[in-house]
This record gives C-alpha cells, sequence and structure tokens, in this order.
C-alpha cells in the first residue's frame, strides 16, 4: 500500500496544483492574480507529463558515450516525448502570460481599474447610462410621434390660410 | 530510486506551499517574486526526474523573463489586489474539490510512477525514434513502421522476448516478468531479423554506433519526427509577439524624448553588467548549436540571448538598446527565424527529401544531413525566441514609460 501510495503521490500533487490554479482564476477578482494562477494551472499539467516519462533507474535521455573506451550507460533512459511536448509548452505559456499582460494593460487603460468585479460595474454602469440614454432619446422620438398631428394640422391650416388667402382676396 | 523519490517529496511539498502562497498574498509584487521562486523549485523537480531540457527551459522562462514581464507590467499598474470581503471563495473551493477528487479517482488507475511497464514506453515512442535517429549510410529518415513491428513485443537485456498482453484489465504479467524483478532490464521493441538499435527502443538503449547519431534525443525528437509542430510552435510565438505590437505599440512622434530609468550611475552594476554581457550572448549561442548534442536548444538559447539584452536595457535604458537593435531589425528578425525553419524544410524538398526530413540535405551520409538540419533550424526557433521575448519587454517597458 505504501509502495502504491508512493507510486502515485506525483500524479496527487499535479492535481493538487492544477486545482491551486483553478481555484486562483476563478476566486481572484484581480487579473494578474488570474494570469498567475493560469500558470500554475499549466505547471501542475506539466508535473504530469514529466511523471510519465521517469524510468525505474532511468537517467537523462542524452546518449552519452566515450568513442573509444569503454564507458558508456547502457540505460535505460527516460522517455523523452513528454520532455519535448513540455519543452515547448513552457515557451509557449511565456507567450500567453506577454499576451495576457498586453490585454491587462490596455484594460486598465480603458476602466481604470484590474479588478475583475470592478470592471464588471463598471461596465453595469455604462449599460445602465447606455439604457437611460437610449430611453431619453425614445422618450424625445415618441413626444416628437405624438406631436405629428398636432404639427401637421398646423402646417395644413398654415398651408390652407396661405390657399384662402389669395381667394380671399380675389 | 528512493533517492528520487524522497527529494521529489519533499521538493514538492515546498512547491505546493509555494503555490498556495502565490494566490493568497495579497502585494502583488511579492506574487510576482514568488513565481519566480516556484519556477526555479519546478526547475529542481524536473532535474531530479532527469528532464534537463525542460528544467533549462522552466529555469530561464520561469525564473527568468516571465518575472521580469510581470514585474515590468505592475510598475504602471496598483500594487495590492483589492481587500475582498470574504476570505475563501466558497463556491470556486468546492468546484475545485469535486474536480480534484474526480482527477484524484482517476490516478488510482495510473501506473506507478518509474514504472518501466507503463504503456508510455512501449506504444509508438520506439516508433517514433526508430523514424527520427539518422545513422551514417542507414536509416533514411522518417519511414513507415518496419514490417513486422510489434508493439506489444520487447526485448529484455539478456535477450528474452516478452509481451505485454493486449488486454489492459489483465496485470497478472506485472508479478510474472522480469522486469518486475527489477533486475537490469532493457524494455526493447523487438523487430525480426534486424540488430535492436537499427530500428526501434533508441530511447531505451544506446546504440553501439554513435557516429552520426543525435545524442541529444530530446532535440532529435523535437526537430524532427514532430518537426511541424515545433515549426508551428515556433508560429505561435512569432504570433505572441507581432499581437504584443498590435495592442501596446505607439507611433512615436518625431523628437520625443524618451524618458527612462537608467542605473549608470550604479558603477558597479554597469561595470559587472558590461563584463558579463558578452559571456551571457556567448552562453545563449552555445546552447543553440549544441541543441543536439546535449540539453538546450533554440527555445532556451533564445531565451538566454534575449536576458543578455533585457539586462542590458534595464541598466543603460532602452534608448540605448534600441541605438544597438533598433526596433525595425527585431521587428524583422521575429520573420526571419520563422523563414529559416520553414526554409529548411522547404530545402528538403528540394533535394529530394520530404518536408524536414532533414536525412535528404547530405545524401552521402544522412545522419550528417540530421544534424545539420537540426543546428539550422535550432537557429530558426533560437532567432525568433530571442527577438520576441525583447520584443515583448520593449513594448511592456515603453508602456511604463509614458
Amino acid at each position: 500500500m505504501t509502495a502504491s501510495v508512493l507510486g502515485i503521490y506525483n500524479y496527487w500533487i499535479y492535481v493538487l496544483l492544477m486545482m491551486i490554479g483553478l481555484y486562483g482564476v476563478i476566486a481572484k477578482p484581480n487579473l494578474i492574480k488570474q494570469a498567475i494562477a493560469l500558470g500554475l494551472f499549466q505547471t501542475g499539467i506539466f508535473l504530469y507529463y514529466i511523471s510519465m516519462a521517469v524510468i525505474d533507474g532511468g537517467t537523462a535521455p542524452v546518449w552519452t558515450t566515450i568513442q573509444d573506451g569503454a564507458q558508456k550507460f547502457e540505460g535505460p533512459y527516460d522517455n523523452p516525448l513528454p520532455h519535448v511536448l513540455i519543452l515547448t509548452a513552457i515557451v509557449v505559456s511565456v507567450s500567453v502570460l506577454a499576451v495576457a499582460l498586453a490585454l491587462i494593460i490596455n484594460i486598465k487603460r480603458r476602466y481604470g481599474t484590474i479588478e475583475a468585479d470592478e470592471i464588471d460595474e463598471i461596465d453595469q454602469a455604462d449599460r445602465l447610462a447606455e439604457y437611460a440614454a437610449g430611453q431619453a432619446f425614445d422618450a424625445a422620438d415618441e413626444a416628437e410621434a405624438e406631436a405629428q398631428p398636432a404639427i401637421r394640422a398646423a402646417a395644413a391650416a398654415a398651408a390652407h390660410a396661405g390657399h384662402a388667402h389669395p381667394g380671399s382676396h380675389v | 530510486m528512493t533517492t528520487i523519490v524522497i527529494i521529489d517529496t519533499l521538493l514538492l511539498l515546498l512547491v505546493t506551499a509555494t503555490a498556495i502562497a502565490i494566490i493568497e498574498v495579497r502585494s502583488l509584487y511579492a506574487s510576482a517574486m514568488l513565481t519566480s521562486v516556484y519556477s526555479l523549485l519546478m526547475a529542481l523537480v524536473w532535474v531530479n526526474m532527469h528532464s534537463m531540457d525542460v528544467a533549462f527551459t522552466e529555469a530561464a522562462v520561469g525564473g527568468g523573463i516571465s518575472t521580469i514581464l510581470l514585474i515590468g507590467t505592475l510598475v504602471h499598474l496598483p500594487r495590492e489586489e483589492k481587500k475582498l470581503k470574504k476570505r475563501l471563495h466558497a463556491p470556486a473551493a468546492i468546484t475545485c474539490a469535486l474536480a480534484g477528487a474526480a482527477l484524484i479517482y482517476g490516478t488510482l488507475d495510473m501506473p506507478n510512477f518509474g514504472d518501466p511497464m507503463a504503456p508510455i514506453h512501449h506504444y509508438r515512442v520506439p516508433e517514433m525514434m526508430s523514424q527520427t535517429v539518422g545513422f551514417i549510410n542507414q536509416t533514411k529518415g522518417k519511414q513507415p513502421a518496419p514490417e513486422g513491428f510489434d508493439p506489444y513485443a520487447y526485448r529484455t537485456f539478456n535477450g528474452a522476448v516478452q509481451g505485454i498482453p493486449k488486454d489492459p484489465t489483465d496485470t497478472a504479467w506485472r508479478e510474472t516478468s522480469i522486469i518486475a524483478q527489477r533486475g537490469i532490464m532493457v524494455p526493447q521493441v523487438l523487430t525480426p531479423g534486424h540488430e535492436p538499435h537499427h530500428e526501434a527502443g533508441h530511447h531505451l538503449h544506446p546504440p553501439d554506433d554513435f557516429n552520426g547519431h543525435i545524442p541529444n534525443s530530446v532535440t532529435s525528437l523535437l526537430a524532427g519526427y514532430r518537426g511541424y509542430d515545433t515549426m508551428f510552435e515556433t508560429t505561435v510565438i512569432f504570433t505572441a509577439g507581432v499581437s504584443l505590437i498590435m495592442l501596446l505599440r505607439r507611433p512615436r512622434r518625431e523628437g520625443e524624448a524618451q524618458k527612462s530609468a537608467p542605473m549608470t550611475d550604479q558603477v558597479i552594476l554597469r561595470v559587472v553588467t558590461k563584463m558579463s554581457i558578452p559571456f551571457i550572448l556567448l552562453f545563449g549561442l552555445y546552447v543553440i548549436t549544441h541543441g543536439e548534442l546535449g540539453p538546450g536548444g533554440g527555445f532556451q538559447g533564445g531565451v538566454v540571448l534575449a536576458c543578455g539584452f533585457i539586462l542590458f536595457a534595464l541598466v543603460f535604458g532602452r534608448p540605448a538598446l534600441y541605438r544597438v537593435l533598433p526596433p525595425r531589425v527585431t521587428d524583422v528578425l521575429t520573420g526571419v527565424g520563422v523563414l529559416i525553419y520553414s526554409g529548411t524544410g522547404a530545402a528538403c524538398l528540394f533535394f529530394g527529401g520530404k518536408f524536414l526530413d532533414y536525412s535528404a540535405l547530405n545524401a552521402a551520409s544522412p545522419g550528417e544531413g540530421e544534424a545539420l538540419g537540426m543546428t539550422l533550424v535550432e537557429y530558426g526557433v533560437g532567432i525568433t525566441v530571442s527577438m520576441v521575448m525583447l520584443t515583448i519587454f520593449n513594448q511592456l517597458a515603453e508602456e511604463q514609460s509614458k
């Protein structure tokens, strides 16, 4: 039992790291914190991949030899494939972080804050203001529409008066 | 094995504690510095698990560049996160607990840590290696799996042939196989009629003939079998650089003096920086060039090169860096790296091979062609990575000087 617990200990830590990252992404409103937490989530996955690559008694997958001497490690070597995947994933993760930071800077410029809930409030206020402006516009529109018959009548009356005037003159 | 597990256990406890601190500490600066600590601990974990290339990348990227980027961004942002009303976000905690429990339940079926019989060591990878590695006058790049290739059969070190049952629920073989007795064994895929090192299982057993051979199997997989993947990873990094330029670059007005905070009055910093920068750049170039011989390669070397330039910019100010490396040059070079990579692939087509089949580059000695192609590709990756990292730093720093 102990052997098997030690045997999958690494996989438990990977779950733990991933969940710490996920908690940060959900629970923290600060956008920088969220970007960092996303990085923690990623390293959890890296740990999972690299743990799978290990072979009992193995060593780094770089074949060492001394050409003429007899010194040569006969293996086994660790599995290189997960290393390849994670190597590129780490560099891509820093690109993701950089793009996230650039977006956060733009958000700061636009909203003046980097707290997600405050940004939501500002958005909500903006929407309310927009709605109020729309309402006012509609009200003005409606008033105009209501006034239309009267305006038309007035115009017709004026036109009639204009027509009638020369008539009466004759 | 036990030493690995003991060191691993301690390191991972430290890593977990650091991760919790990163999330819980309120000062964003402290959080950024802790990510650096976290990355260095992670690099130690990777070294402990014999994953040198990943450790190298983690130390350079996580411990170096990403911390610089975070701090460069935090300069013009609030330094502390807002005080939350509740310490624990209950819905998030419940979600994470449930998801974590489901994942841990999933790990119960995983093979033990370091188990040589884990499926990952036996399916696909030996075949990939056999198609990647080039020998002088022998293997010619990527080819379909040889006739009679049986991924379920392997040869132990003393020559006995064993089989893995195709039924995954049958675990009795674990107890009966030689593997289980932890003797000197090397699982090898058995291919009838061939010497083992000519065909498969290279990653588990070194070939006798190292001439014209790529010693670092990580690089040979990275640039060889997974060449397409790596090419598009490079394109992803290139895209990140382009998007940073699009998001943050403003047209510079003529005569606008750039504010910067050079530390040129710090004599010790200035002298030490001047002395160390040539060695940093040289080391970066060494890491790129020797990618196929030892741990390292384009990704790591590119980041080290970028660190050299960033150090220069931090101490002498960005105007000085722009005199050495104008933004126009870095912008062009980000694209040139990707072009070198895909151009190497196109050159392979021109010499009669498949795309990115480097053995075609040298018809007389395919192994040397592979080495040449991998070095060219690593240089492409290195140029793109270093220039993109530099562009990202420049854009974030330019923002702060306004």
